[in-house]
């Protein structure tokens, strides 16, 4: 009675996948009630899950296990949903679909998951905003218009955050996720900034390091090796108008240089489990970009990064644990270096006083733990040169949080004066 | 002046013509009583369509609710009542309806076209009209309603559907306002009494 189903990987428009199974059992299953579902005496055959290519999460092993072990097993509607509301929650999608319909055999059905996020639309974003009282407003929004799988997007940033200087500007980007294959995605970026400098950083940099534009244009593909496991790499060309910072400084004045750098990250995310009462979700990433005479680059230098987040939540509290370190080598320009004391690590610590022209190396290492909407945090690194000894540094913070909106101040654990930084925002 | 009387009077022929084709084609409950038995049928009702087939060709089961309802002297006086939840599901091979009664008492009906299905349910819902003097005047009334999605997913497919709901929810569901999304239907008929019905029987 039983026939053979290949184990079938669907390639469907959307990123998807199916399972089948070769032997279906009949016995020692949950029995689903005949009376109320004629259906409930057939047996699925396959399961698809349809997603929105646009959707960056995955779904978790254990559920995906999970949802692969209903192949075979009579139609349960109830099941089913039960297993789409979880989707729906690992996924962040507004809904999740159940479609049944006929097998590829007699009294067999196939089950369809559609995670359904718009395939085509108009959407704007708050990517990011924040006060940090030492560094003053960060913000970065955008629009993206969606077609046929193709992303445009277009967006505005003025971020005093991330890099030693304050960047503002338009950053405007292509994308799609499926090139020929669900596993190979194309993307180009292109953004235009104007910088403002911190007068610390001003009075240290030298002649030539300082710059007041710079324009980058990426091509990148995105290799999607299996699933948690995602390799981007392209070229990141970019341009800058250098300026001399110190009228009093002896050097060159304003000209145009390039950084073109090779760029490669690999990248891993894993979640368990969405039935189970912890949560856990591991996120890493290894990057390395290297601007080479062989791309005409002025700027010669290799760059590694590496970090990771483990968080785990279970009822109201959540544990997260972040490592990051980096390295330089070689002269790399200012938007390359390496930045600790921000509003993701050494919080409480300012920048401009860890390091004003940022580092070539950092380690650092952070726990967060939220109980309900309080959240108290432990930040710990160390950003230095090379001719320079590492000084680990410590900060505590505490703060609240509500969905994605935050408000926190960060102490520096130090001696003598210690002034904290306060932070409110969301999405940082 | 002469222009307003003429829209005046086209808007009373449409409304006139409205009116003629709604009762044309209204849904009708028409009554038969049979000794002290009194049936139920609604020729023109479809309640297997829109929304609820949709969900029954994805291959979930669908439940409705039904009253049926017997007034005396005006439609406030109810003086009988039969509720009852049908769950109706779709054979995706076959491509025939299963209907289950499943409360009060079980009953199951299997390989029905969409109008067997419904007429099967409705023909459910015959009640006694013991008691009942064949001069009185009568309302009868048919109210259904198409149990949601969301009703479904909150409380559990699996209770939703299945014989566990009582006599006292169904009434308690009845007792309150359909939603303006729930698929629902309401027909009455009256006044009859139950000798005019013999009669025409």
């Amino acid at each position: 009675m039983n026939k053979l189903f290949p184990l079938t990987v669907m390639i469907m428009a959307t990123s998807a996948w199916a399972t089948g199974q070769d032997d279906l059992p009949h016995a020692d299953l949950p029995q689903a009630d005949p009376a109320l579902n004629v259906n409930a005496r057939y047996l699925i055959d396959r399961v698809v899950l349809k997603r929105d290519v646009w959707s960056s999460r995955s779904v978790s092993t254990p559920l995906r296990q999970e949802i692969d072990q209903v192949v075979g097993q009579n139609l349960d509607q109830s099941m089913l949903e039960s297993l789409a509301t979880r989707l729906q929650k690992e996924l962040h999608v507004p809904k999740v679909s159940v479609h049944v319909a006929k097998g590829h055999a007699p009294d067999r059905v196939t089950v369809t998951f559609e995670a359904g996020e718009k395939e085509q639309g108009f959407d704007l974003d708050i990517d990011r905003f924040l006060y940090h009282s030492k560094q003053g407003w960060t913000g970065e929004g955008g629009a993206s218009v969606k077609f046929h799988g193709n992303k445009l997007t277009f967006g505005m940033v003025s971020d005093a955050d991330r890099l030693m200087e304050r960047y503002a500007g338009i950053q405007a980007g292509f994308e799609r996720k499926n090139v020929g294959t669900e596993r190979v995605g194309l993307r180009f970026r292109f953004n235009n900034y104007h910088e403002q400098w911190n007068r610390t950083t001003l009075e240290t940099a030298l002649p030539g390091e300082l710059y007041r534009t710079r324009q980058h244009f990426i091509p990148e593909v995105t290799i999607r090796l299996a699933e948690p496991l995602e390799l981007s790499a392209g070229v990141d060309f970019a341009r800058y108008q250098t300026f001399l910072p110190n009228p009093v400084a002896l050097g060159p004045g304003a000209r145009t240089e390039s950084s073109n750098a090779a760029v490669s990250t690999l990248r891993y995310r894993q979640r368990w489990d969405s039935g189970s009462d912890y949560k856990q979700e591991l996120a890493a990433s290894y990057g390395v970009r290297s601007g080479t005479g062989f791309l005409e680059s002025d700027a010669i230098f290799t760059r590694q990064y590496t970090d990771a987040q483990y968080k785990m939540e279970h009822g109201h509290q959540t544990v997260k644990v972040s490592y990051l370190s980096g390295r330089i080598t070689g002269t790399a320009p200012m938007f390359e270096r390496l930045v600790l004391g921000n509003s993701e690590t050494l919080r409480g610590w300012n920048k401009f006083d860890v390091n004003p022209m940022g580092a070539t190396r950092v380690v650092h290492g952070s726990i967060d733990y939220s109980y309900h909407a309080f959240m108290m945090f432990y930040d710990t690194g160390s950003s230095w040169n090379v001719s320079e000894d590492p000084e680990q540094k410590q900060s505590l913070g505490v703060g609240l949080q509500a969905g994605g909106f935050q408000v926190a101040v960060g102490f520096p654990i130090k001696t003598g004066r210690a002034n904290p930084v306060v932070y409110v925002g969301m999405n940082f | 002046m002469n222009r307003r009387q003429s829209i005046r009077f086209w808007w009373i022929a449409a409304a006139f013509l409205g009116g003629v084709a709604t009762a044309m084609f209204a849904e009708e409950l028409i009554l038969r009583a049979q000794g002290n038995r009194l049936d139920f049928s609604t020729p023109r009702l479809h309640i297997i369509s829109g929304r609820p087939l949709a969900r029954l060709r994805n291959a979930e089961p669908v439940a409705f609710d039904f009253q049926a309802t017997v007034a005396s002297t005006n439609r406030t006086n109810v003086i009988k009542r039969n509720t009852a939840r049908f769950v109706i599901s779709y054979d995706l091979w076959e491509e025939r309806f299963a209907v289950t009664k499943t409360t009060p008492a079980r009953k199951t009906a299997s390989h029905l076209t969409a109008m067997e299905a419904e007429v099967w349910c409705v023909q459910e819902m015959s009640m006694d009209l013991n008691g009942v003097a064949a001069n009185q005047p009568l309302f009868a009334s048919m109210d259904i309603r198409a149990v949601e999605e969301s009703e479904t997913r909150l409380f559990g497919r699996g209770n939703i559907t299945d014989a566990g709901i009582s006599l006292t929810s169904l009434l308690e569901r009845f007792s309150r306002p359909s939603k303006s999304t729930q698929p629902h239907w309401n027909l009455e008929v009256g006044p009859i009494t139950l000798e005019q019905l013999r009669r025409g029987g």
